[in-house]
């Protein structure tokens, strides 16, 4: 397998604070990863350096063999990454409909764009529904699937997804988790990070566990569910 | 009665100049988070570009059109060699930095063409309209009608066009919006120079409607304008606008009824008011780092 | 060509003492819009009571003094708990306020400036206050409640979980800075003979704020440094008002571009910042890597 996606020795610091402190990444086409840490762990900056929001200190970052450290958020916008940020962050003071188009900016072809906005609304009907409504005045539930659907109209080949099922109702976490398993389904490679270890870890292929801004520990979904430290941490543990 | 509605008119039309200054504040607050104190002193450049066309051409058209092209080009000036290196730094650095510009083009001016009011161009026909009591010089009238067709292009433009509202989404989320493909600077730039232009169109409009201009004059609406992004929040766009109005008019209605000496106190009586018991003002403020 | 040297060195003394009166309420993060207002209201009640009711001299200081300090509490306890930002606009919406009652007050002058203050303030008086004025931030700025202060500003949340009282340090640090400042300003009022509304008004007090900001906000003597230059450069190049202040204008700029911390700076501590829930990045007994 090929590797859409390869971190090696990826530091970030917010001034003389480390943040991301040597991280080591890979995301194969159609794998979805999961990386798993508490609050402040570092989960956030590394996806916010692959997407060229915050700088790298030192270390690489190769798309499909291209080094994008460095890149701005456009170019990276371009070659086919996408996000789902933490707490959904769409726009509230616009409509569904122009989240949608605003998420496919990027897409020169204004048929395309229409397309792929026309495909999202029709897999959504309750976003049809709610289309002319201001985003801001969505539910939590339904403003995760804006914030999805916002994120897939550019047809990206990588979604990064920032705790998509934060702050939801048990029923609605579920319905997320579907969703992400569909997505990654229609073969997006997704690099997922969350804090729900055990619904994580039951979607994805291979997870990561981020401590300090470093990765402790990596193995399988299926190895990790089992190991001690994962269990501690966030399966019943103590946190 | 007839004083009372003949006040609201006026302060209408002083009010719509305020909207025009204060929204191009706004914006370059909201899209950019710089407070830009350069803007008022970019109106009064303006002004005068139109003041030297219309002393040459006697054209009310070509007036305003040079008034929107000086404004325009120190806009581009302004954001290239001073707000895009100070992007991302604290509010207050821009502030100090478009003020310093400011202090430089309004005594620069003032070296120019004197400290005094020079007379501007009658460009327009003297009298006006009159129904019943109620009266309004073609020279209100016109400036009103700019004004409000300005504010009328900036609504259209942010709220109906995909850069528009690529506009408003860097206003709300920069971060998001350069994700999503969206040119962030690109999308400054165009706001501080579209919010120069057409400030400077207003600005020849007010000259004629004054009859003079003054190297001072962007002082007086500077402070104004931004206290009336400061009472509206900067949500909506809308709201200056409404505020811009109804100062405007509160003005008129304390000078009429008043006296003059407090038409200056009315803004800032609301502002502390506004601060106090709503800080994020009348409409709601994005919840960003200021 | 003669240069009149004592009014420049008054007013750079004077000038020294209104930054570092701004220089002790920025410790605690509080950057007033209000300061030429402040100021005003010190001479102010400084020439109401030595030109109208006939007090001597020292009881118009005191007097402005403590109407400065009420001035700061007032706003002080108004404002300790809201965002920065909004204290900036707070002030700079009560200076306006100060500006347009002093044009309406016909017993002050109004429009006409007060006249007629008599002449007190000389070259000792305000060596006295700039020193003074020195000596008060040397000493508030390396006491315990300096470093509170500086606490507050960084990151008001932390400083209070560590204990500090977030509305003892502002309110404290907001006061002796006003105070000051109306110190100061009726003492340029005994020197100036006159007040006029326009002294008070906001692009006063910004350039204010440009001394400082111009000298290094982080130190004391980036203040009196700050003061000084600006004061003394505009002055002993003898343009005409208006060459002064668009070479005023160049300045900021240049200074805000170029060096932004201002002429002086102190060095940073390297103080990681708060995150939330976030153990600090010290490594001890982390979880092995034993899974890798």
């Amino acid at each position: 397998m090929t590797a859409v996606l390869s971190i090696r020795d990826l530091q970030v610091s917010y001034g003389a604070v480390p943040a991301v402190r040597g991280v080591d990444l890979e995301l194969h086409k159609g794998e979805l990863r999961v990386i798993l840490g508490a609050n402040g762990a570092g989960k956030t900056t590394i996806l916010k350096a692959l997407l060229g929001l915050q700088k790298a200190t030192s270390g690489s970052v190769q798309f499909d063999g291209r080094p994008i450290l460095g890149m701005t958020p456009q170019q990276i916008n371009k070659l086919g990454i996408s996000w789902v940020p933490e707490g959904r962050q769409l726009w509230s003071n616009l409509s569904v409909y122009d989240n949608l188009l605003l998420g496919g900016f990027g897409v020169a072809d204004k048929a395309v764009r229409r397309r792929e906005i026309e495909r999202m609304l029709e897999r959504f009907p309750l976003l049809r529904q709610r289309s002319r409504q201001l985003a801001g005045s969505l539910s939590g539930g339904e403003q995760s699937l804006v914030a999805v659907a916002r994120a897939l109209i550019s047809q990206p080949r990588v979604l990064l997804m920032d705790e998509p099922s934060l702050g939801l109702a048990p029923l609605m976490v579920k319905q997320i988790f579907d969703l992400v398993q569909e997505v990654n389904a229609a073969g997006v490679s997704i690099l997922l990070v969350e804090q729900n270890a055990r619904q994580a870890l039951q979607v994805a292929d291979w997870g990561y566990l981020l401590e300090n801004g470093a990765i402790v520990t990596q193995g399988s979904a299926a190895d990790l569910s089992q190991s001690s430290t994962v269990q501690d941490v966030f399966l019943g543990g103590s946190i | 009665m007839e004083m009372f509605l003949q006040l609201i008119l006026n302060g209408a039309v002083v009010g719509s100049t305020y909207a025009v200054v204060a929204l191009g504040f706004t914006l370059a607050f909201t899209v950019l988070r710089v407070i830009n104190f350069a803007h008022p002193e970019i109106f009064m450049i303006g002004m005068f570009g139109g003041l030297a066309v219309a002393s040459y051409t006697d054209s009310l058209w070509l007036a305003l059109l040079g008034g929107a092209l000086v404004a325009g080009i120190a806009g581009i000036i302004l954001e290239r060699l001073i707000i895009r290196p100070l992007y991302n730094r604290d509010v207050l650095m821009t502030l100090i930095a478009t003020l310093g510009v400011g202090i430089v083009l309004q005594n620069g001016m003032a070296v120019v063409v004197g400290p005094d009011a020079v007379s501007f161009p009658a460009l327009l026909p003297r009298g006006g309209v009159e129904v019943g009591l109620l009266s309004l010089s073609y020279k209100q009238l016109f400036n009103f009608a700019v004004c409000i067709s300005i504010l009328g292009v900036i609504s259209g433009y942010v709220r109906l066009t995909l850069w528009g509202k690529a506009t408003q989404a860097v206003a709300e989320r920069p971060g998001v919006a350069a994700v999503f493909g969206i040119n962030v600077a690109r999308i400054s730039q165009v706001t501080i120079v579209a919010a120069s232009a057409l400030g400077g169109i207003a600005a020849v409009s007010v000259g004629t409607l004054y009859g003079t201009a003054s190297a001072y004059v962007g002082v007086l609406y500077g402070l104004k304008s931004f206290v009336c992004m400061l009472v509206a929040g900067n949500r909506y766009f809308e709201g200056v606008i409404v505020v811009a109005f109804g100062l405007g008019i509160l003005e008129a209605l304390v000078t009429g009824y008043l006296s003059s000496g407090l038409r200056d106190a009315v803004a800032f009586s609301v502002l502390i008011g506004v601060l106090l018991l709503r800080p994020q003002g009348l409409f709601g403020s994005y919840t960003a780092k200021v | 060509m003669f240069i009149a040297f004592e009014p420049i060195l008054i007013f750079t003394l004077l000038n020294i003492a209104l930054t570092v009166g701004l220089y002790i309420s920025n410790l605690s993060g509080q950057l007033s819009l209000g300061t030429a207002a402040v100021a005003g209201i010190g001479g102010y009640i400084s020439a109401v009571l030595t030109s109208r009711l006939g007090m001597p001299f020292p009881v118009g200081l005191l007097a402005a003094t403590a109407g400065g300090v009420v001035v700061g509490v007032g706003l002080g306890l108004m404002t300790y708990r809201m965002e920065m930002f909004v204290f900036k606009l707070v002030t700079l919406a009560f200076g306006e306020a100060v500006v347009v009652l002093a044009f309406n007050i016909d017993y002050l002058g109004g429009a006409n400036s007060f006249t007629g203050i008599p002449l007190h303030t000389g070259m000792f008086v305000a060596f006295a206050l700039a020193a003074g004025a020195v000596l008060v931030a040397y000493l508030i700025d390396f006491s315990a409640l300096g470093f509170a202060a500086r606490a507050v500003r960084d990151d008001a949340l932390a400083a209070s979980a560590m204990g500090i009282s977030i509305r003892g340090v502002r309110v404290f640090t907001l006061a002796v800075s006003t105070g000051l400042i109306a110190l100061t300003g009726a003492m340029q009022a005994h020197y100036l003979l006159v007040i006029n509304p326009h002294d008070l008004t906001f692009f006063v007090s910004l350039s204010i704020i440009i001394f400082l900001l111009f000298g290094g906000m982080q130190t004391l003597w980036g203040a009196v440094l700050g003061a000084t230059i600006l004061t003394v450069l505009p002055e002993v190049l003898r343009f005409s008002n208006e060459y002064r202040l668009i070479l005023f204008g160049v300045l900021v700029v240049a200074i805000v571009m170029l060096r932004p911390e201002g002429l002086l700076t102190r060095r940073p501590l390297k103080v990681p910042p708060r995150r939330t829930g976030r153990p600090l990045p010290i490594e001890i007994s982390q979880v092995g890597p034993n899974g890798a």
